[in-house]
């Protein structure tokens, strides 16, 4: 694997957190979450009554078996569904209340997304899919070039940066995407199965990458994983099923 | 800029999905620039055979034509005691030739002027025609038939007397006795000469873009000039240069025009006022062309010189156009009527396959577009990306219609594909022999069958119309698959498995 230097990234601002009443460290707080998917008869709770927080630079790992609701809690903590009922904050702000156009903004501003498909823009060079993400944001080309230069450095990838992801491995694939969910300097980072795609010694690679993450650049980190050894790594596994929290194993003092 | 660079990227590296679309919307604009193409060649080919019909811009031809009827109580009978009192000052006994006045043995060389078909009215109508309103333009025109007789006069009596009415239609009135001086020296020639107004050309009988050789008349200048026809020029060998004698008046032969299909084929042209003067016709005019305010205003101003103008027959351009038959008006209805339908068609279905495409890429791209809205992309970012793919692809159809379109046309041209038109004349459409009642045909108007190539033309117009479609149609698309986009959810990035 190639050594590559990280930059540290910030953490939020002050105004992002002006608004809300939450302090510094909490990211999120969930309280009396459900989620049912479709209603009557063939009704499915797919999360029941879910209690949760997060605070800045933690690196928080979702496990549980298929079906559990994992991918539902990361789709309510990325603002890309609502929940059935409950309340969720994020930087003290209640998702709940915004509209679309509020959650747009804070899927572009505060949260960063990886995908266990990765999901790039197969007709977009690397460094063209990383700049999708600061595309809509009011900056010259020649910021956006920089930043993107940057970014791709900081994933290790500077030299990939015109290639389609068809002429890039699973690992490097996964790589841009990180770069790209971090180009807004999110306060969280919330990726699906970000190894489940990859074979051991890329998904090794995505490990060290989102460690280095949260040690040099303080990132909160939220991820699901079926892998033993990325669970380990975090500092924190909260275990579901049949859409409830199972476990909440917090990090030791220490 | 980024929304740039990610449409191009998609309409280059997805280029079989943007040929499909593109050639999509580009049959329907091909085929609507060649339907197009052909309807205007077609109206062109009308126009020209139409066109030497009256002046380029006339809209209406006005004169008093003679009512003749085949039912047995046709002939100078049949018409009103004004008109043939009219007929008899005009014409006189022997068609204007006094006979019984030669001497046997002498020498004769006399130019006889008579009206011919139609009577004539003084010119000072013109001015209260002008007057009626939305006439934008007036100009006269006179056409008589110059009976030439020269030679010796034979020792034969020839006694001519006026024959008395009653006689059928075609030979009715006064026979010319040109049957009678056969069998002496003397020889008759019967050639027609319009006067016109060469002020106004495009309402002239002859107009300058009939002129084949030499030049039109001059607006001032030399009173002796002749315009002669083509087949006139060929049977009797004349030649830009040539001189001619009317009247005892030498003219200057300064123009061949091109016969016309179907219109007042004279022989001679030459301007009103000489001619006037020349004839003893003075301030006799027997048409009037009249030029509508607006196309709009034909019948409304038709309709009214009808009614104040009594004795008078209009013509319009369209009642000329109702006399062209043929594969040409059938290709035309054709054209008209499938023509427009074709396009709609066309069109419509080059926009619902544009749509659907556009449609089954954004069902392709679910998780594609529902990444783009999980990683922050507004509903208006989304439709504008599907909007600018779409729209590209409509400029794509565009230009390649456009090609397809042209060539089309061009190949069209290439097949030299003729039509025929058949003119048929204003009097045998009404059922008379007018053209016969005065024993002469001359000045009559022609029919006749014309072959017209089709010359399918693309203007600049209809390019851009063609384009400005194409853009549409991929506009339409876009905004049909970008409604769709828009209403997907971003959780679709994470559930759709491709
Ligand atoms: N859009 C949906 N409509 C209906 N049911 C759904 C939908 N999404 C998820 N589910 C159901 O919700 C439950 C939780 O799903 P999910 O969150 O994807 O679990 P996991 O990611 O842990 O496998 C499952 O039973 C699943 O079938
Ligand atoms: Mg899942």
């Amino acid at each position: 694997m190639p050594s590559t230097t990280l930059e540290p990234l910030p953490t939020p601002t002050a105004s992002d957190l002006a608004e809300g009443t939450a302090t510094l460290e909490s990211i999120y707080g969930l309280s009396g979450v459900t989620k049912t998917y479709g209603s009557g008869a063939t009704a499915v709770c797919a999360l029941d009554s879910i209690d949760l927080t997060v605070s800045a630079g933690e690196f928080l790992a979702i496990v549980g078996a298929s079906g559990s609701g994992k991918t539902t809690l990361l789709q309510l903590l990325g603002a890309l569904d609502r929940p059935t009922t409950g309340r969720i904050e994020l930087l003290g702000r209640d998702l709940t209340s915004l509209g679309e156009r509020e959650l747009t903004r804070l899927r572009r501003d505060t949260i960063g997304f990886v995908f266990q498909q990765f999901n790039l823009i197969p007709t977009l060079s690397a460094a063209d899919n990383v700049e999708v993400a600061i595309a809509t944001r009011h900056e010259s080309s020649a910021q956006r070039a920089e930043r993107v230069a940057e970014l791709l450095g900081s994933v290790g990838l500077a030299h990939r940066a015109q290639h389609l992801p068809s002429q890039l491995s699973g690992g490097e694939q996964q790589r841009v995407a990180i770069a790209r969910a971090l180009a807004n300097r999110p306060a969280v980072l919330l990726a699906d199965e970000p190894t489940g795609n990859l074979d051991t010694a890329s998904g090794s690679e995505i490990l060290e990458l989102l460690e280095r993450l949260v040690a040099e650049g303080n990132q909160t980190i939220v991820l699901i994983t079926h892998e033993p050894r990325i669970a380990e790594a975090a500092q924190r596994t909260i275990s579901l099923k049949d859409g409830r929290i199972l476990s909440d194993t917090q990090p030791g003092p220490g | 800029m980024f929304f740039f660079k990610y449409i191009l990227s998609e309409l280059r590296r997805r280029r079989g999905r943007t040929i499909l679309t593109a050639l999509g919307l580009a049959v329907g604009v091909a085929l609507v620039v060649m339907v197009n193409g052909l309807s205007t060649g077609l109206d062109n080919a009308q126009a020209t055979v139409l066109k030497p019909l009256t002046g380029i811009g006339t809209d209406m031809s006005v004169s008093r034509p003679l009512k003749v009827t085949t039912n047995g109580k046709g002939g100078f009978a049949a018409l009103s005691k004004s008109q043939q009192e009219q007929l008899r000052s005009e014409v006189g006994p022997g068609g204007g030739v006094n006979f019984a006045s030669l001497k046997a043995g002498s020498k004769v060389d006399t130019d006889t002027f008579r009206a011919s078909g139609n009577l004539t009215f003084s010119a000072t109508k013109l001015t209260s025609l002008s007057k009626i309103s939305d006439v934008q333009a007036v100009a006269g025109s006179l056409t008589l038939t110059d009976t030439h007789i020269s030679g010796t006069v034979p020792k034969i009596k020839i006694t001519q007397s006026r024959t008395s009415g009653g006689r059928h239609g075609g030979g009715g009135g006064f026979g010319p006795a040109s049957g009678a001086l056969n069998g002496g020296s003397l020889t008759t020639a019967s050639t027609s000469v319009t006067g016109v107004d060469q002020t106004q050309p495009t309402l002239a009988a002859v107009t300058p873009s009939q002129i084949t050789k030499g030049s039109y008349f001059t607006s001032g200048g030399n009173a002796y000039e002749a315009i002669v026809s083509t087949g006139y020029a060929n049977s009797a060998n004349l030649s830009v240069g040539s001189k001619i004698t009317l009247g005892g008046k030498t003219f200057d032969v300064i123009g061949i025009s091109s016969a016309p299909l179907g219109g007042t084929a004279s022989d001679i042209y030459v301007k009103l006022a000489t001619l006037q003067k020349v004839s003893g016709y003075t301030g006799q005019i027997d048409t009037a062309e009249v030029e509508a305010a607006s196309a709009s205003d034909v019948t409304a101003v038709a309709a009214t010189i009808s009614k104040d103008f009594t004795g008078s027959s209009v013509t319009t351009a369209s009642d000329l156009a109702s006399r062209v038959s043929g594969s040409l008006t059938d290709a035309k209805s054709l054209s008209s009527k499938l023509g427009t339908a074709l396009e709609i068609i066309a069109l419509i279905a080059a926009v619902l396959i544009a749509s659907l495409l556009t449609l089954a890429s954004v069902a392709k791209r679910t998780r594609e577009i529902g990444t783009l809205k999980a990683i922050g992309w507004s509903r208006w970012q989304v439709v504008r990306q599907i909007c600018g793919e779409a729209l590209g692809q409509g400029v794509a159809g565009g230009v390649i219609g456009v090609l397809l379109g042209v060539g089309g046309i061009a190949a069209i041209d290439a097949l030299g594909w003729t039509l025929k038109a058949t003119v048929a004349s204003p009097a045998a459409a009404a059922g008379g022999g007018g053209g016969g009642f005065f024993g002469q045909a001359a000045a009559a108007i022609t029919s006749g069958t014309t072959a017209v190539k089709i010359n399918a033309t693309a203007s600049i117009e209809l390019i851009a119309i063609a384009v400005g479609l194409a853009i549409l149609g991929g506009l339409v698309s876009g905004a049909i698959g970008g409604l769709r986009a828009a209403r997907l959810r971003p959780a679709a990035a994470l559930r759709t498995v491709e």
